[in-house]
């Protein structure tokens, strides 16, 4: 647009044609440019568009004041043009037309819905363009933006029609009958289309002079047609969405009415009234069609654009109630558009302030209390996508200290110029800039939705606290039912134990995620929970107790634990030996294919990798635990066992005597004199006594990277206590589990050439492996040679009867053939005949 | 007997076209035939033979999309061959009118002698009879209208020569038949009789240098492609049944002996002087005649359905086999006729024919031995879709012997074992990654199993001598992903064909798999109370996938079991003397103590107890030795050294494995 400007400038024979500005098709890329590159636009911003309108406007002697007139003529005169356009079929936008199949009202509708953008912000823009020089090129930016997004909701409408319009004429003629019976199905809905689109259109034009028709939008709603219903609650959505201004609207108080007021003033409120009173007259219809099925999709959609597009207007209670209860619905469309609504509502805090957050917050936490915790793990997953500021406390203090260095900073450099430029007046007009920005952060400040620190803090803090409240209540309903479960039937599989407490792993992700925010006061509790869940109370029973949770879900509450305390800073004096005692346990229980070997890798690596100091008779135990369970466990599950033991290894450097063979285990074996392998307590199990032998048989693994690690843990022994740090290995035990876990192993397979050795490597003979000797010489005596002739004579006689049976087919068929040839022969003859006797008529005749 | 049927029926196809009803009698005239074989005596047991392995053909052509990856080839060669063989048939030798033809009269009727085959006579009598009406109706319409017969006539040229032109278009007979005509125009007419055959064997053996060879040889030829040709020369040639069987036999036995006797070739057992025969000036008037043998007997091989014929066909065909060298299609042939007859036989005919090709592959060029590894390898897995437990002896024979000729020569070997392994690993990649029904399915299967078994066998017998790790390496981590794809229990057996397909090659290459966790869930699984449902024992050799409504039967909880104990003591039993066994089976041991404690049925009770027992006397055992030894878990070699002298010794463990392998043996545990 600008550069349609500056030909002008160049150019100026005649007014611009009276095309609008937007037919221009500014490219994408072109805009790119642009926003990429500001610098260049600076001579459109300082371009003096009030210089060159005069220009133009001269040419064709009109006087400025007429300007606005003018384009209120050029508006009439497209919006004529429009309507001639609809009914021709709009050529607007080629590109935009390629998509339509049908010739019916939808084109129309869309292509409508596609110009309407264009016009208001066009007149908008005009009035705007005089007193805001420079910002046009901005607006153009979010104006395409804009329209691309309504094109979208417009092609999604359209998408959504054909699914709808078909196959639904039986109700609809019913009504036809009594109503319109000149009219078929069709055409009615059609019209019906037609008109909602052309309100809608409307609306979209001029929203302060058709706020009325909103009301016949809803009333299109209230239609019997379950189609025309659908369409009409997406138009209105669309047109809400478009409408609904960036602030809540509060309603004049009965005093403020009576006060006498402007026509303009009044006008707004009228304005604003209806809007609202529309509104909810929308919501309330949402809501109570979401009940209905066959709306619900319908219904959903319009709920979480809602949500998503305006969380600031008012009424957001109502829309966020309908979307927090659909989001355990067992249809998995619905619950996960509601679910990225939510999640979009938590990361988008800036257009609502945080309010909502909290109240859906809260909602879910209502929502889990009320089901009583047997919800779909998706609607506690949408709290891993709450932002919470760690700094926000301190921040309040780095508020009053900030400013001061900045406007220091700002009066030297006021200074530097002063010094070069010494004039009295500029530096006024410095100031007097200064000034005015100052009052537009201000403002600015006062509009946009960034509240003090104050508010933000007291709001996270009542959000982390629904949070966790959700997550004990999930916590404690699990330990319930896990407890009462394991009185009543402790034989029923513990692998159901994942529709028993669906929301415990998200809640367990979440404790993992949040555990830096987690109030010391809830600490001991929270602690207490994941023993419990953890399986500590049974495992003195002797198995005799099946924990009903998983073995993942077990290590993981491990990992929770760990995770809180060490983020914690340790802080808490708590016991964490009962998680030792349950992971050297489950190591037992861990079975490959049904459990995940990522979290017994991550439980590890957090358990026993990352921690600092450990009791050597525990870690004594965990090495030689962990030494045997790789000699049991695939070459994965070994790895991440190796790893950590090497670690523990490289730390404890008394436990270095577990690799040497000493008589009798020396002095350090403490009080159990010999190992025992089947303790449940790694205190009492008196690995110190042991040797680990495994390392000999993990020397022989097939797997190259475990023979070596073995090899290498096994040369340990011969370190000083100083040397070890040098050996401290990096990678994880995490990320050898994932380096040997089959899916990668597989997929590393090198098609390598042949090994150079393939040479035997010791001589053999020539003679059959695997074949019986006895028989191979048996062979030519095995058949007997009169048998072979009597066969021989047997199938000399078949063949010779075939080939007879042959001949004689042969013989038969050239017989019955010629046969056949005089049936022939005779037509034949017979044709030749009444040639003949033709021929001798005509002769006759003649 | 299918051959002959497909020959009959390509006849009919090209001859009869013009009468349908003809062919539709035909049909139901071959089905008669089928019944009227029984009462044959020996043909009868070589043809239910022969009845499954077509039928299964039959499916494994419909399941051929199933692993077509596998496969390269099109499934039709034999169809080709056959084509190949009946256009290339001019082989006849030319010969001396010397030798005497005995022409007396056989008094051999011959509809009399053939009480076997009344069915197909009886036919042949009924058609004559039609024959005969036909003709007299036509003679009668012939008298009646003389003009008709000049318009017969003149039909019959045309006819004629659009059928020949329609003959050379697509098969070029009509090139061939004249210089067929040529050649064997001096003996037509003059039909072999027994005598005759008797007489040139004489002179044969007693003059093999004489012209009576080429005669015998001609009609060898001419006996076996007795019955492909059916308008020819070469049907009328041969005339009594003895003289056929007589001329067969006698070639087969004696031809070999007179070309080497020929070549001064002493005797088959020194091979050097066998396999320079070329450079002889003798060979160069003996190759033809060798050539006429050869590709004579190969189609006898082609022709002929009958076991034992085949069996001795193929044994005399085998002492000649150096003369192969010389004449590679036919070799190929040879080889295609021989893979096809070893996939597809019965025990003894299996084994004839893949002692030919193992000698094909070893005797003659390397590019042979190529050529057999692959096509024997793509027959196998052709062959191998079905399991049922009376073929489980003949696919081991298969395996045997595929493993057999690709050990003949791995340097050249090695890169179709990798290539194949690759192939295996890429399918189970896909599956993995895709995770579809179909790919799974692909893996699932018998014929995937058996692949990845055939490579374990190959490893496992040629480990100890030759380098293969990587390959090892590869193929640990294909049977680990077949696992790891498959858990549940539906899947046990194959499973457990996983582990022990893994104990397998553990034991024979000597390095440590640990197989333990694959077998802990058998142990876990939670009998259902219905004993209601004691139903016949579980084969799980048998099964990759248990049904449904086994899955909670007594019955194969049992057989889990009992399959689980097998291979943990074959695990153990191959460490039992490594100085870390006691660490080795501690996990084991709890989880069997654990599953002791819980188990009810007391079936199950006594051999996880027995197992517990003996795994913990042998923990003890080794535990005190070791507490006597001084050297550390690092010292490679004096752990090599511990209890090196205990292991050959008859421990009390390695009895006890021998019993539990002994009784899974009877039980038919697992043949592959």
């Amino acid at each position: 647009m600008g550069r349609k400007n500056k030909n002008q400038v160049i150019l100026p024979p005649e007014l611009p044609p009276d095309i609008p500005e937007d037919e221009f098709e500014v490219s994408d890329e072109d805009v790119a440019f642009v926003q990429e590159n500001p610098a260049y636009t600076g001579f459109l911003t300082n371009l003096d568009t009030k210089a060159i309108d005069k220009h133009v406007v001269r040419v064709a002697d009109h006087e400025e004041d007429e300007l606005e007139a003018l384009y209120e003529q050029r508006n009439l005169k497209k919006a004529l043009r429009k309507a001639n356009e609809e009914v021709a079929g709009l050529q607007v936008d080629r590109v935009d037309a390629l998509p339509i199949k049908t010739l019916d009202g939808e084109l129309r509708y869309r292509t409508a819905k596609e110009s309407v953008p264009e016009s208001i912000p066009h007149e908008k823009e005009s009035g705007k363009d005089d007193d805001n020089k420079g910002v046009t090129k901005l607006t153009k930016a979010e104006r395409r933006q804009l329209l691309k997004k309504t094109k979208k909701e417009a092609k999604k409408q359209v998408k959504e029609e054909p699914k709808v319009s078909d196959a639904k004429g039986p109700l609809h003629s019913e009504v036809l009958a009594t109503v319109e019976k000149e009219l078929s199905a069709e055409e009615l809905f059609t019209k019906k289309k037609i008109r909602l689109a052309e309100v809608g259109m409307s609306l979209l034009e001029n929203p302060e002079a058709n706020i009325k028709s909103l009301k016949e939008m809803l009333q299109i709603c209230d239609d019997e047609d379950p189609n025309v219903v659908k369409l009409g609650l997406l138009s209105l959505l669309a047109v809400f969405k478009d409408i609904i201004p960036g602030y809540r609207i509060r309603l004049p108080t009965e005093k403020e009415m009576q006060m006498p007021v402007s026509k303009d003033v009044k006008k707004t409120r009228f304005y604003e009234s209806t809007l609202l009173r529309s509104y909810k007259t929308y919501l309330l219809k949402l809501t109570d069609l979401v009940k209905r099925p066959s709306f619900q999709h319908v219904v959903i959609q319009c709920l979480c654009s809602l949500l998503e597009a305006v969380p600031h207007f008012n009424f957001r209670e109502s829309l966020l109630a309908s979307v927090v209860m659909n989001m355990s619905s067992m249809d998995d469309v619905v619950r996960k558009v509601c679910c990225d609504a939510i999640r979009a509502l938590f990361v988008n805090e800036g257009k609502h302030g945080g309010e909502a957050t909290i109240e859906a917050v809260r909602l879910i936490a209502n929502l889990v209390k009320v089901h009583d915790c047997q919800l779909h793990p998706d609607t506690i997953e949408v709290f891993l996508s709450l932002v919470f500021d760690e700094d926000l406390g301190k921040f309040e203090h780095a508020e009053d200290k900030k400013p001061m260095p900045r406007k220091k900073k700002g009066r030297d450099k006021n200074k530097d110029s002063n010094q070069v430029v010494v004039n009295e007046h500029k530096k006024a007009k410095q100031e007097l800039m200064a000034k005015t920005r100052q009052e537009v952060i201000a403002d600015f400040k006062a509009v946009s939705f960034v509240l003090d620190a104050k508010e933000r803090l007291r709001m996270q803090t009542e959000t982390l606290s629904a949070v966790f409240e959700t997550y004990f209540r999930v916590l404690k309903r699990s330990i319930e039912t896990s407890s009462s479960r394991a009185e009543n039937n402790a034989s029923l599989s513990s692998g159901g134990s994942c529709e028993e407490h669906p929301l415990l792993a998200p809640c367990l992700n979440g404790l993992g995620k949040f555990s830096h925010l987690i109030d010391l006061d809830f600490m001991g509790d929270l602690m207490g929970c994941l023993k419990k869940l953890s399986g500590y109370k049974d495992h003195y029973d002797g198995f005799s107790l099946q924990n009903s949770l998983s073995v993942s879900e077990r290590l993981q509450c491990c990992i929770v634990a760990f995770r809180v305390m060490r983020s914690n800073l340790d802080a808490l004096n708590v016991d964490l030996h009962d998680f030792f005692v349950q992971l050297y346990n489950l190591l037992l229980e861990y079975r490959p294919d049904r459990d995940n070997g990522e979290i017994l890798a991550e439980a590890l690596k957090t358990l026993l990798w990352e921690g600092k100091q450990h009791d050597m008779q525990r870690a004594a135990a965990f090495i030689k635990r962990l030494a045997t369970f790789s000699l049991s466990y695939g070459s994965a599950e070994a790895m991440a066992a190796l790893i950590t033991l090497k670690h523990l290894l490289q730390k404890n450097s008394k436990c270095r005597n577990l690799l040497e063979n000493d008589a009798g285990g020396g002095s350090l074996s403490g009080l159990i004199v010999k190992y025992q392998a089947d303790a449940k307590d790694p205190n009492l199990s008196g690995a110190l006594a042991s040797v680990l032998w495994e390392l000999s048989l993990l020397a022989k693994h097939y797997h190259p990277s475990i023979s070596s690690m073995a090899a290498s843990v096994a040369s340990m022994a011969s370190l000083d206590a100083t040397q070890s740090q040098i050996f401290l290995s990096t990678a994880s035990p995490l990320q050898g589990f994932t380096d040997l876990s089959i899916e990668r192993e597989l997929f590393n397979f090198k098609p390598a050439g042949t090994p150079a050795s393939l040479k035997r490597k010791r001589k053999r003979g020539r003679d059959s492996v695997l074949m019986n000797c006895n028989k191979v010489e048996n062979m030519d005596t095995m058949v007997d040679e009169v048998e072979v002739k009597r066969k021989l004579e047997d199938h000399y006689t078949v063949l010779r009867d075939i080939a007879e049976n042959e001949v004689l087919r042969g013989e038969l068929n050239h017989t019955i053939a010629s046969i056949q040839l005089y049936e022939e022969y005779k037509k034949h003859e017979k044709q030749v005949g009444t040639k003949i006797n033709k021929k001798n008529k005509v002769r006759k005749r003649l | 007997m299918g051959k002959l049927g497909k020959k009959a029926r390509k006849f009919a196809r090209k001859k009869l076209q013009s009468v349908q009803g003809m062919k539709r009698k035909k049909n139901s005239f071959f089905k008669r035939k089928a019944p009227s074989h029984k009462n044959l005596g020996t043909t009868e047991d070589s043809e239910l033979l022969e009845k499954p392995t077509i039928g299964q053909l039959g499916g494994i052509a419909n399941d051929e999309v199933i692993l077509n990856n596998f496969l390269d080839t099109s499934s039709d060669e034999d169809t080709d061959e056959l084509v190949e063989d009946s256009s290339d048939s001019d082989g006849f030798l030319s010969e001396d009118s010397e030798c005497p033809y005995i022409s007396d009269k056989e008094d051999e009727n011959i509809f009399g002698d053939k009480c076997d085959h009344s069915a197909l006579v009886e036919q042949n009598k009924q058609l004559a009879a039609e024959i005969e009406q036909h003709k007299k109706k036509l003679e009668r319409l012939l008298k009646k209208d003389p003009k008709f017969s000049e318009y017969l006539v003149k039909q019959k040229a045309l006819l004629e020569k659009s059928r020949r032109e329609e003959n050379s278009s697509d098969e070029e007979e009509g090139l061939h038949s004249p210089v067929e005509d040529t050649i064997e125009g001096k003996n037509e007419g003059k039909p072999l009789s027994s005598s005759t055959v008797d007489v040139w064997c004489w002179m044969v053996l007693e003059q093999p240098k004489g012209p009576a060879l080429r005669n015998l040889l001609n009609s060898f030829h001419a006996a076996c492609q007795y019955g492909i040709k059916t308008s020819g020369v070469s049907s009328q040639k041969v005339s009594s049944r003895e003289a056929f069987s007589k001329i067969v036999t006698f070639v087969l036995l004696e031809a070999d002996g007179i070309f080497c006797q020929f070549l001064g070739l002493s005797s088959p057992s020194n091979k050097e002087g066998s396999l320079n025969f070329r450079n002889k000036s003798e060979w160069e008037t003996l190759r033809p005649l060798v050539k006429c043998y050869l590709r004579s007997s190969l189609i006898l091989l082609n022709q002929v359905t009958d076991r034992e014929i085949l069996i001795f066909a193929l044994t005399r065909l085998r002492s000649s086999l150096k003369f192969f060298s010389d004449f590679p299609s036919l070799a190929g042939r040879l080889t295609k006729i021989s893979v096809h007859l070893w996939v597809s036989g019965d025990e003894k005919l299996s084994l004839a024919s893949f002692m030919i090709l193992r000698d094909i592959s070893s005797n003659l060029s390397s590019d042979w031995l190529d050529a057999c590894l692959k096509k024997m390898y793509k027959a196998f897995l052709r062959h191998c879709k079905f399991v049922e437990p009376d073929n489980l002896k003949h696919i081991k024979f298969l395996v045997d012997s595929i493993v057999e000729v690709y050990t003949l020569d791995i340097q050249r070997s090695y890169p179709n074992v990798q290539s194949s392994v690759q192939q295996l690993a890429n399918v189970l990649k896909q599956a993995i990654k895709t995770k579809k029904k179909e790919d799974l399915k692909k893996i699932s299967c018998w014929q995937y199993i058996l692949c990845t078994n055939l490579w374990v066998e190959f490893i496992s017998c040629n480990a100890r001598n030759h380098n293969l790790q990587q390959v090892l390496f590869m193929l640990i981590n294909v049977i680990r992903g077949i696992s790891h794809l498959f858990p549940g229990p539906r899947y046990v057996p194959l499973r457990l064909k996983c582990v022990q397909m893994l104990n397998r090659l553990s034991l024979s290459c000597g390095v440590f798999i640990p197989v333990a966790c694959m077998v802990f869930d058998c142990l876990e699984q939670k009998t259902s109370g219905s004993t209601g449902t004691r139903t016949k024992s579980v084969k799980l050799s048998s099964l990759l996938k248990v049904p449904k409504h086994l899955l909670k039967s007594e019955a194969f909880q049992e057989e889990c079991v009992l399959s689980v104990i097998e291979i943990l003591s074959a695990h153990f039993s191959q460490w039992n003397h490594h100085v870390s066994f006691p660490d080795l089976a501690t996990i084991p041991l709890i989880l069997l103590k654990k599953f002791h404690d819980k188990a009810t049925s007391e079936s199950l009770r006594r051999p996880v107890k027995r197992l517990i027992d003996q795994v913990e006397r042998n923990i003890e055992f080794v535990g005190k030795k070791r507490d006597e030894v001084t050297f550390s878990p690092n010292d490679q070699a004096s752990v090599e050294a511990f209890l090196q002298l205990e292991r050959g010794a008859n421990t009390p463990f390695a009895q006890y494995y021998a019993s539990i392998s002994k009784n899974s043996h009877s039980r038919t545990m697992i043949g592959v």
